[in-house]
C-alpha cells in the first residue's frame, strides 16, 4: 500500500532530522515547510524527502491540507499525520495503519487516554483535553477519548472526503466533524505522547473555540 | 444654539464623507445598496445633530430615558456589527491567502519534478 507520512513543520530544526529518520521506513515522507525562518527546509531537503514549501506561515491545518492534497494527487492509499516536534512515536505508525489495511476503519486516531501509562500533565488533561473531547463529542456526536491529538492515519477514502479549511489549530475538531458528516468509520488506538513543553494552554483552547465558531459562520 | 460650533463641524465632516461616498459610487467601488445604506447613516447623523429632539421621541418610543442614550446605544450596536463584519471578511481573506500559498507550493513541486524528469 502506498503510504505517505505528512509532517507539517514550522521552525522545527531541533527535532526534524530525527523525526524524518525515524518515520521514513514506514512510508514516503512529505515535509510541508510552513514558512520556517530557521533551516528546517534545508534539513529536510538534505535528507532527500519530498518538501512542499509554504512561502509564508499559514498554520498547521493549512500545512496538513497541502500535504493531503499532494498525497491524494500522487495516489496515496494511506496518509499518516505526524508532528515534527518529536511528540509522536514513529514505532506506533504500524499500529495506526493496521485497522485501515485490515479494512476495519477509514480513519484511525491516536489517543493518549486509552492506555493508563500516559504522561499527560494533570492540568492539561483535565482542564483542556478532556473538556475539549467532551465538547467535540457533544457537538459532533462522536465517541472519542482524546481531542486534538495530531497523530492519525487516513485511508484513501477518508483523504478524498476530508478537506481541512481550518488553517490554525482548530483543524482536529473540523476533521472529527467531517468524519461524522461523511459517515467514515473511525477508531482510536492508544499512543504515547512525549511532552517537551506545555503546548497549547487555556488561551490556545479559546482560540480554537473562536476559530470553530467563526469557521461555521463564514462558510 | 449652544451646539452651533459642533453642528457646523459635524456638517462639514458629513459633507466631506458624502462627497467621498458619491465619488466611490460613481467609480463603481460601492454597490447601490451600500451607497444608500451609508448615505442614510450619515443623513441620520446630520438629523441627530441639527434636531436633537428627534432622538428623544425615538428614545421614548423604545423606553429609553434620553435621546442621547439611544444614539449611543445605536452607535455601539452599529460599531459592534461592523467589527463583526470586518472579522468575517479578514477570516475569509486569510483562507484565500492559504489557497494561494498552497497552490504555489504544489505548483513549485510539480515544476521541479517536471524539470528533473526533463533533465534525465
Amino acid at each position: 500500500m502506498k503510504t505517505f507520512i505528512i509532517i507539517p513543520c514550522y521552525n522545527e530544526s531541533a527535532h526534524l532530522a530525527e523525526v524524518i529518520n525515524n518515520v521514513k521506513e514506514y512510508g514516503e515522507v512529505i515535509v510541508v515547510d510552513d514558512g520556517s525562518t530557521d533551516n528546517s527546509r534545508q534539513l529536510a531537503q538534505n535528507l532527500g524527502v519530498t518538501v512542499l514549501e509554504h512561502l509564508i506561515n499559514r498554520g498547521q491545518g493549512a500545512a496538513l491540507e497541502t500535504g493531503d492534497s499532494y498525497a491524494l494527487n500522487k495516489g496515496a492509499d494511506i496518509v499518516v499525520h505526524f508532528d515534527a516536534d518529536g511528540q509522536h512515536q514513529a514505532g506506533e505508525i504500524p499500529k495506526l495503519i493496521k485497522p485501515i489495511t485490515e479494512g476495519r476503519a477509514d480513519i484511525v486516531m491516536g489517543s493518549r487516554f486509552l492506555n493508563q501509562t500516559g504522561q499527560t500533565p494533570f492540568f492539561k488533561k483535565w482542564l483542556i483535553l478532556k473538556p475539549a473531547a467532551l465538547f467535540q463529542n457533544l457537538m459532533y456526536g462522536a465517541k472519542l477519548t482524546d481531542a486534538h491529538n495530531g497523530f492519525r492515519a487516513l485511508s484513501h477514502k477518508a483523504l478524498e472526503k476530508i478537506r481541512i479549511t481550518q488553517d490554525r489549530m482548530a483543524h482536529p475538531s473540523e476533521i472529527i466533524e467531517q468524519i461524522v458528516n461523511n459517515e467514515l468509520r473511525y477508531l482510536e488506538v492508544p499512543v504515547t505522547i512525549r511532552y517537551y513543553e506545555f503546548g497549547q494552554g487555556l488561551t490556545g483552547g479559546f482560540k480554537i473555540l473562536r476559530d470553530i465558531i467563526f469557521g461555521k459562520i463564514n462558510k | 444654539m449652544n451646539y452651533l460650533p459642533l453642528q457646523i463641524i459635524v456638517s462639514l465632516f458629513v459633507t466631506f464623507v458624502v462627497f467621498r461616498l458619491t465619488k466611490k459610487f460613481k467609480d463603481n467601488i460601492l454597490k447601490p445598496s451600500e451607497f444608500i445604506g451609508w448615505l442614510l447613516i450619515w443623513i441620520i447623523v446630520l438629523v441627530v445633530f441639527w434636531l436633537p429632539q428627534t432622538t428623544s421621541y425615538l428614545a421614548l418610543f423604545f423606553g429609553i430615558g434620553r435621546g442621547v442614550d439611544l444614539a449611543v446605544y445605536v452607535a455601539v450596536l452599529i460599531i459592534f456589527y461592523l467589527i463583526f463584519r470586518l472579522y468575517l471578511k479578514i477570516d475569509k481573506q486569510q483562507r484565500e491567502i492559504t489557497k494561494i500559498v498552497r497552490h504555489l507550493a504544489l505548483d513549485k513541486k510539480e515544476k521541479s519534478i517536471e524539470n528533473k524528469n526533463g533533465d534525465d
